[in-house]
C-alpha cells in the first residue's frame, strides 16, 4: 500500500455550473499502468489535468508517493515528476529529435552561454538506450512517423525527470502496428519503475496495455477494476450505465444502380503535394464502401473532391450517372449529398451559432428552410428540436450553443443534420470519431438504416472495426492510392493493418510481422 | 418584422457576434453570478478582467460599457483639471485651476440637446455616420476589414451630385421632383460606392489581395480623382473653391420639421438611415445572403461546408459595404453641402470606429453613431462657451472612444487567438475535441 505512486483523494472539480470531477479517487501502484476509461465529457481529462497542475481542484488532494502536493502550474508538476502527454504532440517540426527532448532545459556550456549539443545528443541516445527506444537522435520531426513523435514527446517528459507519465489517447493516431510498439515500451517504462495513466475510451486497449482500469461516468468514478479480470461487455455497461451491444447486425446488402463514381481521380493537397493518386470505385445504392487507412494517406483530400471543397487535378466523380467534377459545393448540396466532415468543429459546425443556427448550415439554400431566400426560423426551429430529439443530443437545447456541447454530442447533432435530409448518398468521414460507445452502435444503427433504405454510403474512417463490421467493400488507402479492395467479412484486422501499411496481402508470409521488432 | 419569429430568435438579434450572447447565457445560467465564480476557479491568465471582457454576455457587455463610459470621465476630469493648472486665467476659475471639468462635460453631453439648432447639430452629425457605420460593420460581419469607406463614400457623393447636375434640367420642380430626384440621386451613389467596393472584393477574391491594404490605396485614388475631374471638367466657375454647382432645388434634403429650421439636417435622412439600420439587420439575421455572410465571417471552412461561394461572397459583401457608404456619400451631397466641394469629412473612418462601438451590430450602429454626433456638436460648443482649447477636447472624445470601444475590440480580436471563447471548452468537454 505503501507504493501509491498517485494517489487522487476525493477530487471534486467544479466549473461554473458543472461538475466536471465528483469526489474521485483514484489509485495507482508504482510501476503500474493505468487505464481511465470514459464516454466524452466524463471528465477524464479535467481529472488528469488536476493532477498535470493546469487546474486546482476545488475539494481534495493529489498525493504523490503519499505525500500531498499543490500544483499551481504543470511546472510544479514536472518539477515534482509528473510528466504529460497531449494527444496533440507539442513539438517543432522543424528542429531535430534531440533538439526537441531538450527544448527549455539544454545543457549548457561556456558559463550558460551556449547550448552543449554533443551533451544533448548524448543524453538522448542515452535515456532511448535505456528505455529501449527506437529513435532516430538527428531526424527532424517533420520527417519521422507519427509513432516515432510519439516517442519523443515520451523521451521528453522522461527527460525532465517524469516518474508518472499521463498520456491523453496516445492511440488515437497509431496504425495497428503502431499501437503495439507503443504498448511494449510501456512494457518497459513500467519494468523499470515509472507508473503510466492514459487516457482511452477504447476497451479492447486498456483491457490489453492496463494492469488496473478505473472507469469514470459523469464525473464520478464508478468502478476500478482488474483488466485480467473483466470483460468488455463489464466495461461498456459501467461506462455507458446500461447494457451495450456490441457487434453490428446487419442484413444483406442488396446493391443497386451505381450511385456514386469516381474515375482515375487525382488530386493535390495544400502544398501541391499529390494526395490521391489515380483513385477509381463505384459506390451502388444500398451498400457501404469503406475506405480504411492511417490518418494522412490522403482520405482527405479525396473526400473534398468527392464533395466539392477541392478541385481535382484529373479524373471525374459522377453522382447518378452525371458527371458532377466542376459543380459547386452547393449544387451537390442541392442533388442529394450528405456530408460528415472529419473536422466537425472546423467545418461541421459554427462554434458561435446556436443550434438553431447550425441545424440551417448547408441547407440555408433549400426552398423548405428558406422559401425566396427569407429564412423560416420558426421551421428550422422545429425541425432543429426535432433532430436534437430522435439524436439525443444533449443539452437538449436549441439555443445552446454549438461550443457548448461535448464533441460526442456536436457528432450527434451534425449526423442528425445530414441524415435527416434523406440524402441519396452519403459521404462519412469518421463519422464516430471521438465518440462515446454508447453514441456509436446508435450513429452505426443510423448509417445502416440509410443503407437499407437504399443510399450510397461511403464510409472513411481509421478505425478498424468499424470500417470491417459495416461496409460491403472495403479498400485501404495507402500513401494516396488503393492498395486492395477486399471483402471485409474474410479479411482479418492484421491483414489490413499490414494493408494499411502499404503492403499486399499476398506478402504477409514473406514479410516479418512489423509488430515483433519493437 | 421579426413577430413571426420564435421567442429563442430573440436572443439573436441582440447579439452583435450572432451566437456568441446566447453562449454564454447558457452556460452560465445566470450571467452575473457567473463571473464571480469564474474568477475563483479558472487558472492563471482566465482570471483577468481581459477573460471576462471575452466571454460577457450581453447584459455584461451594456455595463461593461457603461462603466467604461464612467471610468473615461472620470480619467478625463482629472485631466481636464489638471491641464486648467498650466495657464494663466483671470479670476482663478474652479478650485484654482482654469477648466472646470463639470462645465466641459456638461457643454460636452448635456448642451448638445438643449435647443433646436443644437439638436440639429446632433442630428447631421450622427445620420452621416449611420451609413458608414453600417457599411464597415456589414463588411466586419463578412470578416472583411473594409477601410475604404471613405472613398466609397466620397465617389458616391461625386456621381450623386454630377448626376443631378445632369439630370436638373430636365427634372420637374416642387414636390413631385424631390420624389422622383431623391430615390435617383440615392440609387445612383449606392450604385457607384458599390461598384467602388466590388474592386477590393474582386482583388481579395480572385488575386488574393489582402482588402486593408487595397482599401487604404483606393480611398487615396478616390479623393484625388475626384480632386481631378472636379477641377479638369466640372469646376464651379463663380467659386475659388474645388466644387461643383449647386444640385437643384428639388434635390434637397430639408429639414421639413419647424423645430430644426435652418439646419443642415433633414428627418428624411433620418428615417432613411433608421430604415437602413433595420433594414441591414434584417438581412444579415434573416435572410439566406445574410445567414451565408455571418458564417463566412465567423468559420470560413464551415462556410465552404454549407456551399457558400466564397469568392462571390466577398465580392457581394464588399458591394453592399460600398453601396452604404455611397448611400452616405448621397445624403451628404443633399443634405448637407447642397453641391460637391472637395475636403468631405472623414466619415469613413469614424464609421470604423462606430461599428466597433457598436459590436459591428447593425442596431448598435444607431445609439454608437449618436454618440459621435453628440460628442460632435459638444465640442463645438465648447469651443464656443469655454475657453478649453480643441485639442484637449479632442482628447476627452478620445478617451471616451477608447474607454468605450477597447471591450469590443478585444471580443473582436479574441476571436482569433487562443484567449478567444474557446477558454470555457474545458468546462464542457472533456475528450470533447478528442482525436478531431
Amino acid at each position: 500500500m505503501s507504493s501509491l505512486a498517485v494517489h487522487l483523494d476525493g477530487i471534486t472539480k467544479r466549473f461554473p455550473g458543472v461538475v466536471a470531477n465528483d469526489d474521485v479517487d483514484l489509485r495507482v501502484p508504482e510501476g503500474s499502468v493505468h487505464a481511465l476509461l470514459g464516454e466524452n465529457g466524463a471528465g477524464k481529462t479535467t481529472l488528469m489535468n488536476v493532477l498535470y497542475g493546469l487546474y486546482q481542484p476545488t475539494e481534495g488532494v493529489v498525493r504523490l508517493n503519499g505525500e500531498a502536493k499543490t500544483f499551481s502550474s504543470p511546472r510544479d508538476a514536472i518539477d515534482a515528476g509528473v510528466g504529460m502527454i497531449h494527444q496533440h504532440f507539442m513539438l517543432v517540426d522543424p528542429m531535430t529529435v534531440t533538439e526537441n527532448v531538450v527544448l527549455g532545459n539544454e545543457p549548457r556550456k561556456w558559463g550558460g552561454l551556449g547550448v552543449d549539443r554533443a551533451a544533448s545528443r548524448r543524453a538522448v541516445v542515452d535515456l532511448a538506450e535505456k528505455y529501449g527506444f527506437d529513435v532516430d537522435p538527428d531526424a527532424r520531426i517533420e520527417d519521422v512517423s507519427v509513432g516515432e513523435q510519439q516517442r519523443v514527446e515520451i523521451l521528453k517528459a522522461l527527460y525532465r525527470g517524469a516518474d508518472v507519465l499521463i498520456l491523453d489517447e496516445p492511440t488515437a493516431v497509431l496504425t495497428p502496428q503502431e499501437v503495439e510498439e507503443l504498448f511494449a515500451v510501456f512494457e518497459e517504462l513500467t519494468a523499470q519503475g515509472k507508473t503510466i495513466i492514459f487516457i482511452s475510451h477504447k476497451l479492447d486497449e486498456a483491457m490489453r496495455a492496463a494492469d488496473d482500469i478505473t472507469v469514470l461516468r459523469d464525473g464520478l468514478n464508478v468502478g476500478t477494476v482488474d483488466a485480467d479480470a473483466t470483460s468488455r461487455e463489464e466495461l461498456a455497461e459501467l461506462m455507458v450505465g446500461r447494457e451495450v451491444l456490441m457487434d453490428v447486425d446487419k442484413d444483406a446488402a442488396s446493391r443497386g444502380a451505381r450511385s456514386l463514381s469516381v474515375s482515375n481521380l487525382t488530386v493535390r493537397d495544400d502544398r501541391d503535394v499529390l494526395a490521391v493518386d489515380d483513385v477509381s470505385f463505384d459506390v451502388h445504392e444500398g451498400e457501404v464502401f469503406g475506405i480504411a487507412g492511417v490518418d494522412g494517406n490522403g482520405q482527405s483530400q479525396l473526400v473534398e473532391a468527392i464533395t466539392g471543397l477541392r478541385d481535382p487535378e484529373a479524373g471525374s466523380v459522377s453522382f447518378d450517372g452525371e458527371d458532377v467534377t466542376h459543380d459547386s459545393r452547393r449544387s451537390r448540396i442541392a442533388r442529394g449529398m450528405a456530408y460528415i466532415p472529419e473536422d466537425r468543429q472546423e467545418r461541421g459546425l459554427v462554434m458561435d451559432y446556436d443550434l438553431v443556427e447550425n441545424g440551417l448550415l448547408g441547407n440555408q439554400h433549400d426552398p423548405a428552410f428558406a422559401p425566396n431566400g427569407r429564412i423560416d426560423w420558426e421551421g428550422t426551429y422545429g425541425h432543429v428540436t426535432d433532430v436534437i430529439e430522435e439524436y439525443d443530443v444533449r443539452p437538449a437545447d436549441p439555443s445552446a450553443s454549438a461550443r457548448s456541447l461535448s464533441g460526442g454530442n456536436q457528432q450527434k447533432f451534425i449526423v442528425g443534420r445530414e441524415f435527416s435530409q434523406e440524402p441519396d448518398v452519403v459521404v462519412a468521414s469518421h463519422p464516430t470519431r471521438g465518440v462515446d460507445i454508447g453514441s456509436v452502435e446508435f450513429i452505426h444503427e443510423r448509417l445502416l438504416e440509410l443503407r437499407a433504405r437504399g443510399t450510397g454510403v461511403l464510409l472513411v474512417s481509421s478505425k478498424l472495426d468499424e470500417v470491417q463490421s459495416l461496409s460491403d467493400r472495403l479498400a485501404v488507402l495507402h500513401d494516396g492510392a488503393f492498395v486492395d479492395v477486399v471483402d471485409p467479412a474474410t479479411t482479418t484486422e492484421e491483414e489490413l493493418g499490414l494493408l494499411m501499411g502499404g503492403e499486399r496481402v499476398g506478402t504477409v508470409d514473406a514479410a516479418p510481422p512489423r509488430g515483433d521488432d519493437a | 418584422m421579426t413577430e413571426d419569429e420564435p421567442p429563442a430568435r430573440d436572443a439573436r438579434a441582440d447579439g452583435g457576434d450572432a451566437g456568441d450572447g446566447d453562449r454564454t447565457d447558457v452556460e452560465a445560467g445566470e450571467d452575473v453570478e457567473r463571473t464571480d465564480v469564474d474568477a475563483g476557479e479558472m487558472p492563471s491568465w482566465s482570471e483577468s478582467a481581459a477573460s471576462r471582457i471575452v466571454t460577457a454576455s450581453a447584459k455584461e457587455r451594456v455595463f461593461i460599457s457603461v462603466a467604461a463610459f464612467v471610468a473615461s470621465v472620470l480619467v478625463g476630469s482629472v485631466l481636464v483639471y489638471v491641464s486648467g493648472f498650466l495657464v494663466d486665467c483671470p479670476g482663478g476659475g474652479f478650485l484654482g485651476s482654469c477648466y472646470n471639468p463639470f462645465l466641459v462635460y456638461y457643454y460636452l453631453f448635456v448642451d448638445p440637446f438643449i435647443g433646436g439648432f443644437n439638436v440639429a447639430l446632433v442630428m447631421k452629425e450622427s445620420v452621416l455616420l449611420l451609413f458608414t457605420g453600417l457599411s464597415v460593420a456589414v463588411a466586419f460581419r463578412a470578416g472583411l476589414f473594409n477601410i475604404g469607406s471613405q472613398g466609397q463614400l466620397v465617389l458616391g457623393a461625386l456621381a450623386t451630385a454630377l448626376a443631378l447636375i445632369f439630370v436638373a434640367p430636365y427634372a420637374p420642380g416642387g414636390v413631385l421632383g424631390s420624389l422622383v430626384l431623391v430615390p435617383f440621386a440615392l440609387f445612383v451613389g449606392a450604385a457607384v460606392g458599390g461598384l467602388y467596393g466590388a474592386i477590393p472584393g474582386a482583388l481579395k477574391a480572385y488575386a488574393d489581395a489582402n482588402e486593408v491594404i487595397t482599401t487604404i490605396m483606393l480611398n487615396f485614388v478616390a479623393t484625388n480623382l475626384v480632386f481631378f475631374l472636379i477641377s479638369a471638367y466640372f469646376q464651379d466657375p463663380e467659386s475659388g473653391s474645388v466644387q461643383t454647382v449647386a444640385i437643384p432645388e428639388a434635390a434637397r434634403l430639408r429639414p421639413i420639421v419647424p423645430f430644426f429650421e435652418g439646419a443642415q439636417f433633414s428627418v428624411v435622412a433620418l428615417a432613411l438611415g433608421l430604415g437602413l439600420v433595420g433594414g441591414t439587420f434584417y438581412v444579415l439575421a434573416n435572410t439566406a445572403f445574410g445567414f451565408d455572410l455571418r458564417t463566412s465571417g465567423l468559420q470560413a471552412a464551415a462556410a465552404d461546408y454549407a456551399g457558400v461561394d466564397s469568392n462571390k461572397l466577398v465580392v457581394s459583401s464588399m458591394t453592399l459595404s460600398g453601396a452604404l457608404a455611397g448611400v452616405g456619400g448621397a445624403v451628404y451631397v443633399m443634405m448637407v453641402m447642397a453641391r460637391y466641394r472637395t475636403g468631405i469629412p472623414s466619415l469613413g473612418f469614424d464609421g470604423i470606429t462606430v461599428s466597433i462601438l457598436a459590436g459591428n451590430n447593425p442596431l448598435g450602429v444607431a445609439p454608437a453613431a449618436l454618440l459621435f454626433g453628440v460628442m460632435k456638436a459638444g465640442s463645438l460648443s465648447i469651443d464656443f462657451s469655454l475657453g478649453v482649447p480643441k485639442q484637449l477636447v479632442g482628447v476627452l472624445r478620445g478617451l471616451v472612444i477608447l474607454f468605450v470601444a477597447m471591450p469590443e475590440f478585444f471580443r473582436m480580436l479574441a476571436r482569433y487567438t487562443p484567449y478567444g471563447p474557446d477558454v470555457d471548452r474545458a468546462v464542457a468537454t472533456d475528450g470533447g475535441d478528442d482525436d478531431g
